[in-house]
Formats: structure tokens, C-alpha cells, sequence
């Protein structure tokens, strides 16, 4: 940490991130008054490797494998928006059976997200332990991951504009069922009170609905402060219209009731997995048009696709100019605006030990900011 | 109640619509109208600013600038479209209709060097002193750039130490 005196009025300036074990590829620039923070400025772009710009020079299927480093904690979500995104410019059907697939695979990628978020969480109050039980569960799915698409955490372009790659391997729904299992012990582990987190997380970052409207908040953040909004029921895709789940809302917006919304929607992912699992048709899994690698040309149309990804809205605007590579991809993800005003309005006058606290409350990924 | 909405911005704004899909309405519209027609929207439950997108076309000497606004209320996005010229990248900020605007107007400002008067911040976000044009648009030859700053520099540091 670089510390800089100033003595004019006593100010302290310091950096939080990008070395702090808790920031991840991230910094930023609090200006301290005793324990108290005066200014935080957010400091992005550690990560930042142009991505929307290469896309420009790729072909759909390079940028499919592209599209799954958008976010490392969830390149699955990422992977189907890409592909959702191609399939709306290009008007191309997708066979039921690879919507079946697609929805377990974005719904288990949402647990494991939720799973490495709680793991940081616990990391930011000092309970190890924490961190441990959520990254060891997590690994019980990227089992599955790694059965399914050949890789534990990049599918590698596994879901395509069309479809699926491959098709799943035989008896893999068993293997789900089980590692469901798992994923409730997991739940009952953080459902467990414990005064020691509730103190360091309640009335902790309290972000009012308005607030989280104006500046812009999406996803569980925003529905942790009351607002009742998910893409997966507003504008639904794949086969989310036809799946039974409720969306859960809770009204205090501090870190804790974030942190219980997580776990609420893990519960309504293992209900989706589950309804779907059995009910998966038999049939094509990518539509007989398209061929992995095959030259592709992309009419000169304009889409925008919005997924529900699992730190909030996760958007991709598309451009064709009838080449092969698009003519603009332009990627919103999430925590670029949870990183930047939001962090640097609830850091203002909290206290310098609540700094992880507030900055893992709010689901970050560095890498979808920055792209 | 969208059919409504949508002839009321034809006629008061000026716009003109380019496509509807299911969700998704894509709305053309002069830059003088932005403004108004933000204020129109936040007012008549469009409250969600979704992100700004911008395109370089260089065969018509123009950025595309693409307003993604989103109405849970309505289940409608709207997607606003504006030109600006190229030779003079400017266009009214939004921020103080749409807050959360304000930080993708800086992100366009770095990326594509667009001015949006009245953004109260519009400093540097991902790139560090950055030198170069602005990267994202398209006459800008990124490999070209690498080459010269970067390659050539090394060797010629490598030549020195050798020497």
C-alpha cells in the first residue's frame, strides 16, 4: 500500500487493491480523514484488453472462445450471450434440446458464481472458513463443467451460435442430481447464523432503492434493495417462460441482505435444474445449418441481447456489415457499474475496516468491467 | 399503451422508427431532440439507462451513437439511435437525466474521444496516459501502433544495451 501524507488537512491517501489479497485486478484511490472515508475514486483498467475492439478482427467462432474470458468467475453466462447475441443478428434457430442444455448449464454457472462470492465474502470478515466450504463445493460443479464442455472453467466456445458444440455425455443427469445435493449442504453451511458475520455485514453499504435506480444497479444489488427486476422474467430467452421460479426481493440493502439473496437464488437455480433435467427433449443439439468453424457471414443487421447473468444485466450490442467478423461488438457487463459510481457512493463516510466488506457485497468481477 | 407511446415520440420528437422486434423498439432521432426526448422517457417510466453504445462509420464521416433504455414497468427497451459528425465529436451529456449515464459517456469519451458537454467527469478510466488518438475508432491501426511504440522501441533499448 502507498501511503501519502498530507499534511494541509490531514488527510491520508492510500490505494485499496490492486495488490490487496480481497480486490481481485482492481484498485482504489481512498482518501482517509482518521478512520473515516472522505473520497474513494475507483481505478479500473488492470484487466483491460479491448475485447469489443478484437472482436472486430475475429470470426464468431474465434469469438466465441473470446467471449468466455469476458468474466472468469462465469464464462458460461458470457458464452451464451455471445452466442444468443449471433443467433438474433443472424436469425438462427436453436433445437430445443440445446435450450434444455443451455439453461442447466447458465443456472449451475450462476450457483458456482454466487458460490465464489460468498467465498469472498467470508475472506472480507476474517472468516476463513468461509472461503474454504464455498470454493470446495464449487469444485463439485466444475466437475460437471469439465465432463460436459471438456473444460472446468472456460467452456471454450462450448455453447455456439446454433447450439452446443457436443452433445452431453450419457448419464450426466444422475451426476447432477447428486452434486445438487451437495450444493444444499453447502447452502445449509451459510444459512447457519452467526452473530460474528451478521455484525460485520448488517446495516453495513446501505444502498436505498432510489439510489440503487439512479445509479444504475442491476441484478441481485438491485434486488436487495427492493426493486423486483430480472431479465430471466421480463424479457425472457431460451426457455426461461416456460420454467417455474420465483425471483426473491428484499428491502434493506445492506451487505447482508445481498449476501442472503445470493443464497435465496441458489435455491431457485436448483429448482430450475431440477424441473429441467428430466424433461430434456431428445433431438438435434446444433442446428444442421451450422458447422463448428464453417465461414460465416453476418448480415448487416443490429441487435441488442440482454441476459440475466449472475451479478445482474450482462448486454451485448452487435453489428454486422456482411463480413465474417462483425463490424462493432459492444459488451456491458454488470460491475462496471457496481465497480465504479456505485462503490465510490457507498464508500463516502464508511469506515476503512469495511472496505472488502463493501466491495464483496456487491458481487464484483473485475474482468466484465474492464473487458 | 406502446403503440400510444411511440406515435406520441414520432410526432413531438421527431423520430422515426427503424424496427420493432418483440421487446426491442430501435428509434432514429436528430441529436437536437435527445435531450428532451430523455426527459421525456425518464418521466414516463423509462428508468433504467441499460449502456451506450457507439459505432464508427468512416465511409459516412460519422459515430453512431445508441442509447439502450430500458422499461421494466413496460417490458420495453428502446433503443435510440444519433448521429454525430466525425470532424466534431460533440453531443449533450445525459447524465443529469440518467445518472448511471454518466460513467459510459466517459467510457466512449476515452474510447471513441466523443465530448459530451455537461458530463461533470470526464477523466481517464482504463487507459494510463494514453498518447495515441482514440482507440476504438477505426482509421486507428492498433497493430501499427504496437509496432512503433512498443517493438521497435525495444530493440532499439536492446541495440544501446549491446552496444
Amino acid at each position: 500500500m502507498k501511503m501519502k501524507k498530507n499534511t494541509l488537512n490531514n488527510y491520508q491517501e492510500f490505494l485499496f487493491g490492486p495488490a490487496h489479497p480481497a480486490s481481485g485486478n482492481f484498485s482504489v484511490r481512498i482518501k482517509l480523514d482518521g478512520e473515516r472515508i472522505v473520497e474513494a475514486k475507483s481505478d479500473p483498467g488492470y484487466l483491460h484488453r479491448g475485447f469489443e475492439r478484437l472482436m472486430e478482427y475475429r470470426n464468431i467462432w474465434q469469438n466465441t472462445v473470446l467471449s468466455d474470458r469476458i468474466c472468469v468467475f462465469e464464462p458460461i453466462a458470457w458464452n451464451l450471450l455471445f452466442a444468443e447475441a449471433v443467433e438474433k443478428l443472424a436469425n438462427i434457430e436453436v433445437p430445443e434440446r440445446a435450450k434444455y442444455i443451455r439453461v442447466i448449464l447458465a443456472e449451475l454457472s450462476r450457483i458456482q458464481s454466487h458460490l465464489i462470492w460468498f467465498g469472498g465474502l467470508s475472506l472480507a470478515t476474517g472468516f476463513d472458513t468461509g472461503f474454504k466450504i464455498a470454493l470446495g463445493y464449487r469444485d463439485y460443479i466444475l466437475d460437471i463443467f469439465s465432463e460436459i464442455t471438456g473444460a472446468r472453467v472456460y467452456p471454450t466456445g462450448f455453447i455456439c451460435p446454433g447450439g452446443l458444440r457436443k452433445n452431453l455425455p450419457l448419464g450426466i443427469e444422475n451426476k447432477i442430481l447428486k452434486v445438487l445435493d451437495k450444493i444444499k449442504e453447502a447452502v445449509s453451511y451459510f444459512e447457519k447464523e452467526d452473530p460474528v458475520f451478521e455484525s460485520r455485514t448488517k446495516g453495513i453499504g446501505v444502498l436505498k432503492l432510489e439510489d440503487a435506480i439512479r445509479l444504475g444497479t442491476t441484478g441481485p444489488v438491485l434486488r436487495a434493495s427492493g426493486f423486483l427486476q430480472d431479465i430471466r422474467k421480463s424479457e425472457p430467452y431460451e426457455i426461461y417462460q416456460e420454467t417455474d421460479f420465483s425471483v426473491p426481493v428484499l428491502k434493506e440493502g445492506d451487505a447482508y441482505s445481498r449476501f442472503k439473496i445470493g443464497l435465496l437464488e441458489i435455491e431457485e437455480s436448483v429448482k430450475i435444474i431440477k424441473q429441467l433435467l428430466n424433461k430434456i427433449p431428445s433431438g438435434e443439439f446444433l442446428n444442421k445449418k451450422m458447422r463448428v468453424g464453417m465461414p460465416f457471414v453476418l448480415p448487416e443487421n443490429e441487435v441488442y441481447v440482454r441476459n440475466e447473468v449472475a451479478r445482474g444485466e450482462g448486454a451485448i450490442y452487435i453489428r454486422g456489415k456482411g463480413e465474417v467478423n462483425p463490424d462493432r461488438v459492444k459488451i456491458k457487463g454488470p460491475s462496471f457499474l457496481h465497480l465504479i459510481p456505485v462503490l465510490e457512493f457507498l464508500l463516502k463516510g464508511a469506515e476503512i475496516a469495511d472496505i472488502p466488506v463493501i466491495y464483496w457485497s456487491l458481487n464484483p468481477c473485475p474482468a466484465d468491467m474492464d473487458r | 399503451m406502446t403503440e400510444t407511446l411511440i406515435s406520441k415520440i414520432q410526432s413531438s420528437f421527431g423520430a422515426e422508427v427503424l424496427k420493432k422486434e418483440k421487446n426491442q423498439i430501435w428509434l432514429k432521432i436528430s441529436k437536437k431532440n435527445l435531450l428532451n426526448l430523455c426527459s421525456f422517457l425518464k418521466d414516463n417510466g423509462f428508468e433504467f439507462f441499460s449502456s451506450l453504445s457507439a459505432v464508427d462509420i468512416l465511409e459516412k464521416n460519422i459515430i453512431e451513437l445508441i442509447y439502450h433504455i430500458w422499461s421494466e414497468e413496460k417490458k420495453i427497451g428502446l433503443n435510440i439511435k444519433t448521429t454525430i459528425s466525425r470532424k466534431k465529436p460533440e453531443i449533450n451529456s445525459v447524465s443529469e437525466i440518467y445518472n448511471s449515464s454518466q460513467i459510459h459517456e466517459r467510457e466512449i469519451h476515452e474510447l471513441f474521444g466523443v465530448r459530451f458537454l455537461g458530463n461533470p467527469d470526464l477523466s481517464e478510466l482504463f487507459l494510463e496516459n494514453w498518447q495515441g488518438p482514440p482507440p476504438f475508432l477505426k482509421d486507428f491501426d492498433w497493430r501499427e501502433y504496437v509496432r512503433e511504440k512498443f517493438y521497435n522501441k525495444e530493440n532499439e533499448n536492446e541495440k544501446e544495451y549491446f552496444e
